[in-house]
């Protein structure tokens, strides 16, 4: 079946096979090896990307049911080895990884709460932290300094929202393709 | 909030004990690592397995002529294919004990064939494969094999093993026993036991769990066919040992024809260090098709391939006076090993296991016996904590099982048996000499901490919402930093056990550190380059660490048991050493006076009380690569080895406390606070090891909370998938109140003690701790793991267990 996805800002155009799914697609088909596979039922989260603007399972989607959409992948976070967004920067200060393998898929999840969370006049409370972060296994962190991440992702993308509300919310922040 | 109330011990001024940020982080938060299943080689062909579906039977034929004609298909083999590849050897069997199992060729307890074709003793034992163009087509593939079997009965328990009648698994091996092993002084114990005031039994289940690293586990083989040579790109936690295992034990090929590379790896938690079929599968197929061969495992397979841990079912003892005083401990275990011995599965359920078992107690009995049998089940294996946290379960169970036999305060009876301060080093009389340690100021520490004396009035708060508050104490000595070569080989372990780190300082003043260990996420390039860094007086960012490739990394066991800081950092301490030495001698020169006289402090050489007659790191470094003016006794070049083997393991402990609260209507437990203080010697990394602690809490509160490997009886396992296996998630964990003591190791030269896993080892004592207590009036005694919310909800109508 021939079809198109707008992955990271740029036009594919491919054909795949009725059953293919969208992590084939990303993984196998267009060498986006950033998104991870890590379990076979949708439950580990290592496969999140975003599906116009929505965290999904890439694992969980046919590639056919996206056609047409805008896909973003960890790889349209950052240029490579480029400046890292406020998220992977906070992510960063507080350690939110260790061996990496379920680290895209928690980026790009919680990239949207904190985009969608940025001009509440309140940050996500821990507990709704972690309720975003039950569909994203980690075995190593213990989700801890991924919780810290968070917030300190929350606070910078709130004092850069009081700052300079404009650029801001034009630019699409974390998480979202360029 | 996680709060750290400890002082940072610095060991210096230098970056060394500081909480730096790991730079490993940025690439992995970009997802820009390669991981085994993002490596594609040009011409790459793809394997799948075919495992088997049943538990327990005879393999009367296999036909895959159907799988070989399907699209795509490149090869499909099965043990007739492989006749002149030797098993997969077992390397740990615990000393002293026969094994019980037909020998490998080379006079080792042999293991697991590649493929099995006589027969099938698990569900997913490997029985063929299949390469193929595409995974796809591989995958396919697999479900036109067709496999004819003769149904035998299955045996899941170890206990059931060893009864009469069970099932057999090995011929070779009558009666499933593949090992019975003891520490300790039987007689001193039962006699111990025979004339105590007090004795207390329990009748404990230490399950089955699944590590479930991220990262499922992956292969690429390449055989180069004009060098001869073999490259596997494995997820392996020790690339040196795979190396090892496979090319001499198991493919019969020169060491020097193997590298080994592991790239950078998903998580392991002691999964990844077994040697697999699949390592030499994917080798063999690669040299048969002349083309790269890679496999990727699924959920699934991992489940149903890679080795699961504990998995005990123990009848033990405690024998005390009326007023506290532990005086005998005794244990017997039933160790589940699986179908086949595992790589080093059967040293962890024995040794590991046992010689720990007194914790952190001055107890002058002690005895501990293993019956190791066969089942039809994944194999054992390692799992975060391994060996360590079945035996400070079944102690701090105890613990508290005596505390209320007798009716003394849980933490007075600890406080009052703990190992005194001035007795180390300590045998603790099953074979273990612990090195150091203030096990009163860590107690009391996380006493405090806790606000364990305000907990009265905590129930009763909680009480009045319909929760029941319940508080658990678990203390432990982690046995880590293995080892000293010839101490593992008493246990039984084959191989050099010890690490080694090189030291190349270039021209221009940078610096590549390379080791021996693998990291699985515990940022090696960060900590290493801190060690180098502060010993030579330099920036760490200077300092380069590459790890992971035989070809160019010196040998090393890799990363387990919370060793690499112990193990390959001391290594890498005392090559520096070995750099600041020559450039001390090589000052001399370039001073042009005695040696005597040269100081090496803060990244140069200067002349004893003149700081202008000096040279800088970076001008040595340039000296020494030109090696103009040298004596002959000086070579050029600044380049050092040192192998490191420490004289005796290191012994890190703590103390956690669980506060639980039980929702009376449901039955759901929830972990509300939790307290840990962990002394793990001097720290290289705070940070570092902050992100260790936190994860092998959680980890431990899954085993206590949610976590079971669950077979049936035909020896399926259910929990077959991370839907039908719970590992704990976001919401699971409240942040934990954390804080260290530091006593230093005396058995390597940075004082550190194994830090990585050892707080998996307490957590799941000290949760099912607390809801014992808050269940006690009700006459609980024991709650067996994992504590579901039905099981403690049948308790709170009065059922029993
Ligand atoms: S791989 Fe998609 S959720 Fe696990
Ligand atoms: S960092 Fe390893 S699974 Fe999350």
């Amino acid at each position: 079946m021939d079809l198109s996805l707008n992955v990271n800002g740029r036009p594919e155009q491919f054909s795949a096979a009725p059953n293919e799914l969208l992590v084939e697609r990303l993984r196998d088909g267009l060498g986006l090896t950033g998104t991870k596979v890590g379990c076979d039922t949708g439950q580990c989260g290592s496969c999140v990307v975003r599906l116009d603007g929505r965290s999904v399972k890439s694992c969980l989607i046919l590639t056919v049911s996206a056609a047409g959409s805008e896909v973003a992948t960890i790889e349209g976070v950052t240029t490579p080895g480029g400046e890292l967004s406020g998220l992977q920067e906070a992510l960063r200060q507080e350690h939110g990884t260790q061996c990496g393998f379920c680290t895209p898929g928690m980026v790009m999840a919680l990239g949207e709460l904190v985009e969608n969370t940025a001009a509440d006049p309140e940050p996500p409370t821990e507990p709704e932290i972690r309720e975003w972060l039950t569909g994203n296994l980690c075995r190593c962190t213990g989700y801890h300094s991924v919780v810290r991440g968070v917030q300190r992702a929350c606070s910078a993308a709130r004092a850069q929202e009081t700052a300079e509300p404009a650029t801001a919310a034009a630019s699409g922040q974390e998480g979202s393709g360029r | 909030m996680t709060t750290v109330t400890g002082e940072t011990p610095l060991q210096g001024n230098g970056p060394l004990g500081q909480p730096l940020d790991s730079r490993e982080d940025p690439q992995l938060l970009r997802g820009e690592a390669t991981y085994v299943g993002d490596i594609n080689l040009p011409g790459t062909a793809h394997m799948a397995i075919l495992g088997s579906l049943v538990a327990h039977a005879k393999i009367l034929s296999i036909e895959t002529k159907a799988a070989e004609q399907l699209p795509g298909v490149l090869k499909v083999a099965t043990a007739a294919d492989f006749t002149d590849v030797m098993p997969l050897p077992c390397i740990w069997i615990p000393g002293g004990v026969e094994s019980h199992f037909p020998p490998h060729p080379y006079g080792l307890p042999g293991a697991r064939p590649v493929l099995t074709g006589d027969a099938v003793r698990h569900v997913g034992d490997p029985i063929a494969v299949v390469v193929a163009e595409t995974p796809r087509q591989a995958a396919a593939a697999l479900a036109a094999i067709s496999v004819e079997y003769e149904p035998l009965p299955v045996v899941t328990r170890a206990d059931e093993a060893l009864a009469e009648g069970a099932p057999q698994l090995h011929e070779a091996v009558p009666g499933n026993l593949n090992a019975y092993w003891t520490c300790g002084d039987k007689d001193r114990t039962d006699a111990a036991i025979a004339a105590a005031e007090v004795t207390v039994d329990l009748d404990l289940v230490n399950q089955r769990t699944i590590n479930s690293p991220i990262e499922p586990r992956g292969a690429v083989g390449d055989y180069n066919a004009v060098t001869g040579e073999y490259t596997l790109y494995a997820s392996t936690q020790g690339p040196h040992n795979h190396r090892f295992l496979l090319s001499a034990l198991v493919l019969g090929i020169p060491f020097n024809k193997l590298r080994v590379i592991a790239p950078t790896v998903g998580g392991s938690f002691g999964t990844k260090g077994y040697l697999y079929p699949d390592m030499a599968l994917v080798l063999l197929l690669s040299k048969a098709l002349g083309r790269p061969v890679k496999w990727v495992d699924t959920r699934t397979g991992l489940m149903n391939s890679t080795v699961q841990g504990r998995d005990h079912r123990q009848h033990v003892t405690l024998a005390g006076t009326r007023d506290g005083r532990i005086t005998a401990v005794r244990a017997t275990s039933y160790a589940n090993l699986g179908a086949y011995p595992s790589t080093i599965g059967p040293g962890v359920a024995t040794a590991l296991m046992g010689r720990s078992i007194s914790g952190m107690y001055d107890i002058d009995a002690a005895f501990c016996e293993v019956y190791a049998a066969f089942t039809n089940t994944v194999s054992l294996g390692a799992q975060r904590g391994s060996g360590r946290a079945e035996a400070a379960f079944l102690m701090e169970r105890l613990v508290d099982r005596y505390a209320s036999e007798i009716g003394m305060d849980p933490a007075a009876v600890r406080r009052k048996n703990l190992v005194p301060k001035e007795k180390f080093p300590y045998d603790n009389g099953l074979g273990w000499t612990y090195d150091s340690g203030d096990y009163q100021l860590n107690f009391d520490r996380a006493i405090e901490l806790s606000g364990y004396a305000d907990m009265p009035a905590r129930k009763t708060e909680a009480r009045a919402r319909g929760k029941r508050l319940g508080v658990g104490i678990a203390s432990y000595v982690a046995i880590c930093g293995v080892g000293p070569s010839t101490r593992m080989s008493q246990e039984g372990m084959l191989g050099g056990t010890w690490e080694s780190a090189n030291i190349r300082v270039h021209p221009t003043g940078e610096v590549t550190v390379t080791v021996g260990s693998a990291s699985t996420g515990q940022s090696h390039g960060t900590v290493f380059a801190q060690v180098a860094a502060d010993e030579l007086g330099i920036d760490p960012a200077q300092v380069q660490v590459h790890e992971g490739d035989t070809q160019s990394a010196p040998y090393g066991q890799g990363t387990y048991g919370s060793r690499s800081y112990s193990m390959a950092a001391p290594a890498v301490a005392l090559t520096a050493r070995k750099i600041k030495s020559k450039l001390i001698r090589a000052g001399a020169v370039f001073l042009g006076v005695p040696e005597d006289k040269v100081v090496y402090e803060g990244g140069k050489v200067h002349e004893e009380g003149n700081e202008e007659n000096a040279k800088t790191f970076a001008e040595l470094a340039m000296a020494m690569w030109y090696g103009w003016g040298l004596p002959p006794e000086i070579e050029p070049a600044l380049d050092e080895t040192t192998h490191f083997d420490p004289p005796d393991f290191n012994y890190p402990f703590g103390t956690h406390v669980a506060v639980v609260e039980i929702d009376e209507l449901t039955g759901e437990t929830e972990v509300v606070a939790y307290t840990a203080v962990d002394d793990a010697g001097n720290i290289g990394n705070p940070k570092v090891v902050l992100g260790q602690i936190e994860g092998s809490i959680v980890h431990g509160l899954g085993q206590a909370l949610m976590e079971a490997a669950e077979y049936d009886e035909n020896g399926l396992l259910i929990s077959r998938d991370l839907g039908h296996y719970a590992l704990p998630r976001a919401i699971d964990a409240p942040f934990f109140s954390l804080d260290k003591t530091t006593t230093p190791s005396p058995h390597n030269p940075l004082g550190a003690k194994g830090a990585g896993e050892i707080a998996t080892v307490p957590p799941a004592a000290a949760v099912v701790n607390a809801v014992v207590d808050a269940l006690s009036d009700l006459g609980v005694q024991h709650i067996d793991m994992p504590v579901t919310p039905e099981k403690v909800w049948r308790r709170l109508r009065g059922e029993s267990q």
